[in-house]
């Protein structure tokens, strides 16, 4: 490369310096200035192909410009179940279930409530393991093949009985909708906010938690693996979060509606996840963070967000146009009537596709 | 593209011309410079530069051209415009696919056909006025039809499209893409079956009919398919950068273009919608050289319910950021770690997805990188590898690894089989 960019420097000068010997008339002087010309030219290409290829090592040789190389390699499979973490995650079940107990509704017989575990589920790709409950609808086991929607509820409080929004409450609440024919029978998943060490709303936390990773693909895959549940893509699922989970449940829904087609949060106007994000003092980071700067910079998610309870003002109902919808129901402040919310979703969730 | 598009012959051959000129203009004034006075010199040494710029400005557009580099003006300087941030919902409701056109020249699958499926090759994307629309007898896709003849063509070469993709979450428009449908989509034993994806990815910076041009794909994929090597699949050939000029790395960038969710959930839910193709982990496969390599192997890591598998030709494993990415990362080095692979594979539980590396052992600078990655690779994830002895940071270097990365893929990925193929 040196050569070549002393050769363009002296051609340049040489031109120069020479230059009045060949202004004469005649056909030799023009060649002449015609060959110096060249001369240049090609030196400077050549310098700058030179300067670009060992930038970018687009050829390594001359054989590789002009194609004397032939023939592939073998593949080789790597060491792949040798190295320390040869364990394979897969030794954990994706769903263990812990405990298992009738819901009751009143008025009806035993059977006509469905079932609520108590289980572990194990995500491959986070890595997370949460406790949670399923809630299976009555008949679940003797009803025909067809595939069920999917509602996630995320709440902090899900394991105290006195708590009216527990899961034994919420089971209760969806079983009698169910049994009254308000609700089309469905799964109910209900996990805490909390996934990890720290609240962040179901965000992926950099060297942490990976949330948002097991809410939006561990999760789709670990229950379809283990119930007879209906794909995402069916736009079948649903969020629903109160106030411990509502900003989790609206971030899934806003920023993966792939997976969360329907949501159903508290009012407010979540700013900020709980607990602070961990934006490493990135402006756009934290930008994305806040779901009101959400609904007004990225295009609108095809997603129905329904916000329960007092209060209004939120960014997105202003914001929100085709194809987000947004509702609101005005309660007491406070209250989350798991009524409303299960009604809701219920006329909400798509239709199970018919396909041909 | 106009007359004065940048990869026009117009536009080329203009520039040869000016240069040509210049070059006799010089040769012309040459004698009215001769004095030695300092004015007379640095008259001298304009005529020189004038003349050098609009050569070398003339090689650059013919190079371009050749290679498909930057395939339009907006390409080269962005016309800021191409992603926008927000769009309106009546943008977001239209068809994920449209396509643009169907009669592509001398390729497997193009109008003017070869003599066989390894005919010649067009030398640049061609340019299209309109979509055909009469009646027809087979429907390729919403809003493209087919008539007798060239459904007769199709069933026995198959079809390149070029379609133009809406993201329907992240709002990114992708134009001039294309999709390579084999000759077995068209024919009446599969009528009914679904057709497994390779979703192959540019360089950077790229046009990407130059997967077609010089990586040769869909010539390479019919010439095994023929050879009973490989089963018949859909291509889907997308630009690795969904900003051109900027290289996007295939990133959610806060606050920017949301590439990553476009290509690993936007781009196969508009395919799956659209072709008559498997959906989901099974069916789907990834494949990219150089940029396109880093991305294939990020997004089969970051989206195993959407690829099985991966193929990366050339590939580098860590979150690159320079002069042509700009800020991609928010400047938080958390989040630049998670888009770096090794890093992933260090810190988070491995996914359950193959992949398949290639790098040369003279000749390619990533080839350390390359073996350090696959150094990290661990259960559930399987690492392969594909070195050749010698080979550049080129499409012959690639062109020689795809036939084996082809059949790799293929056998990670569920057939299509016609029913009358079917075991009894």
């Amino acid at each position: 490369m040196a050569v070549v960019a002393v050769v363009a420097a002296a051609a340049l000068a040489a031109i120069l310096w020479y230059w009045p010997r060949l202004a004469g008339r005649g056909v030799l002087p023009v060649v002449a200035r015609i060959g110096a010309l060249g001369v240049l030219q090609l030196s400077v290409l050549g310098l700058i192909f030179l300067i670009v290829n060992s930038s970018a090592e687009f050829y390594s040789s001359w054989s590789d410009l002009f194609g004397d190389q032939s023939g592939g390699g073998a593949i080789v499979a790597g060491q792949a179940g040798t190295g320390e973490n040869a364990v394979s995650s897969q030794a954990l079940a994706p769903v263990t279930v812990l405990a298992a107990s009738a819901v009751a509704v009143p008025d009806r017989p035993k059977e006509a409530g469905g079932q609520l575990q108590t289980v572990r589920l194990y995500g491959q790709l986070s890595g997370i393991s949460a406790a949670g409950y399923v809630y299976l609808p009555p008949g679940y086991g003797t009803r025909g093949e067809a595939a069920l929607p999917v509602t996630v509820v995320i709440s902090g409080d899900l394991g105290s009985p006195s708590n009216p929004y527990s899961a034994g409450a919420l089971a209760g609440a969806a079983a009698s909708q169910i049994a009254a024919h308000r609700l089309t029978p469905m799964i109910i998943v209900m996990l805490p906010a909390e996934v990890g060490q720290h609240d962040q709303g179901c965000l992926n936390v950099p060297g942490g938690t990976q949330a948002d990773l097991f809410f939006t693909q561990d999760l789709p895959q670990v229950i379809g693996s283990a119930y007879r549940a209906t794909p995402p893509a069916t736009r079948r699922w649903s969020v629903v979060g109160d106030s411990s989970g509502g900003y989790c449940a609206l971030q899934l829904a806003m920023t993966s509606s792939q997976t969360f087609a329907v949501a159903a949060v508290p009012p407010g106007g979540y700013t900020a996840p709980p607990g602070g994000a961990e934006t490493g003092g990135s402006p756009q980071i934290r930008a994305q963070d806040d779901l009101s700067w959400l609904v007004k910079h990225q295009p609108m998610q095809p997603i129905s967000v329904l916000f329960t309870g007092g209060g209004t003002g939120q960014p997105f109902v202003t914001a929100a146009r085709p194809p987000m919808h947004v509702g609101q129901t005005s309660l007491p402040p406070g209250k989350w009537q798991l009524t409303r919310v299960f009604d809701w979703i219920g006329s909400t969730l798509q239709p199970p596709a018919v396909r041909s | 593209m106009g007359l004065m598009g940048l990869t026009s012959g117009f536009f080329i051959g203009l520039m040869i011309v000016a240069a040509l000129g210049s070059v006799a203009a010089t040769v012309w004034l040459w004698p009215r410079f001769a004095g030695q006075r300092p004015a007379m010199m640095a008259s001298r040494l304009g005529l020189i530069a004038a003349s050098q710029v609009l050569v070398l400005a003339a090689v650059l557009a013919f190079v371009n051209g050749f290679f498909a580099f930057f395939g339009s003006w907006s390409a080269l300087f962005g016309n800021g415009g191409s992603v926008p941030v927000t769009v309106s919902g009546a943008a977001a409701s239209s068809r994920p696919i449209v396509v643009t056109g169907s009669d592509l020249g001398p390729v497997p699958g193009g109008s003017a056909l070869p003599e066989d499926a390894n005919g010649r090759l067009a030398s640049k994307p061609p340019h299209f006025k309109g979509k055909t629309t009469s009646p027809s007898n087979v429907a390729v896709a919403p809003g493209l039809d087919l008539k007798g003849g060239a459904v007769a063509a199709a069933r026995k070469v198959g079809k390149v499209l070029q379609i133009t993709v809406t993201g329907s979450h992240t709002g990114i428009v992708s134009a001039a893409d294309y999709v390579y449908l084999p000759p077995q989509y068209f024919q009446p034993a599969y009528a009914h079956v679904r057709f497994p994806v390779v979703l192959a990815l540019t360089g950077y910076p790229n046009d990407t009919w130059s997967i077609v041009r010089w990586l040769d794909l869909p010539s390479s994929a019919a010439n095994l398919v023929a050879r009973g090597k490989i089963g018949p699949a859909v291509y889907v050939m997308m630009n690795v950068s969904v900003a051109l000029p900027r290289d996007t790395e295939c990133t959610n960038v806060p606050e920017g273009p949301q590439a990553e969710t476009f290509l690993a959930q936007d781009v196969p839910q508009a395919v799956e919608h659209t072709f008559r193709v498997q959906a989901g982990r099974s069916g789907w496969s990834v494949l990219g050289y150089s940029t396109g390599g880093y991305c294939a192997a990020k997004l089969a890591m970051m989206y195993p319910y959407q690829f099985t598998s991966a193929v990366s030709l050339a590939g580098y494993y860590t979150a690159l950021q320079d002069s042509t990415t700009g800020s991609l990362y928010g400047g938080s080095t958390a989040f630049r770690d998670e888009n770096n692979l090794d890093w992933r594979l260090k810190h988070l539980p491995a996914p359950p997805v193959s992949v398949l590396v290639t790098s040369s052992l003279v000749g390619e600078h990533d080839l350390a990188g390359t073996q350090a990655f696959l150094r990290l690779v661990h259960s559930p994830m399987r690492g392969y590898s594909l070195l050749v002895k010698q080979g550049g940071h080129n499409y012959r270097t690639w062109v020689r690894q795809l036939p084996q990365s082809l059949e790799w893929l293929n056998q990670r990925l569920t057939p299509a089989i016609a029913p009358s193929q079917q075991a009894p």
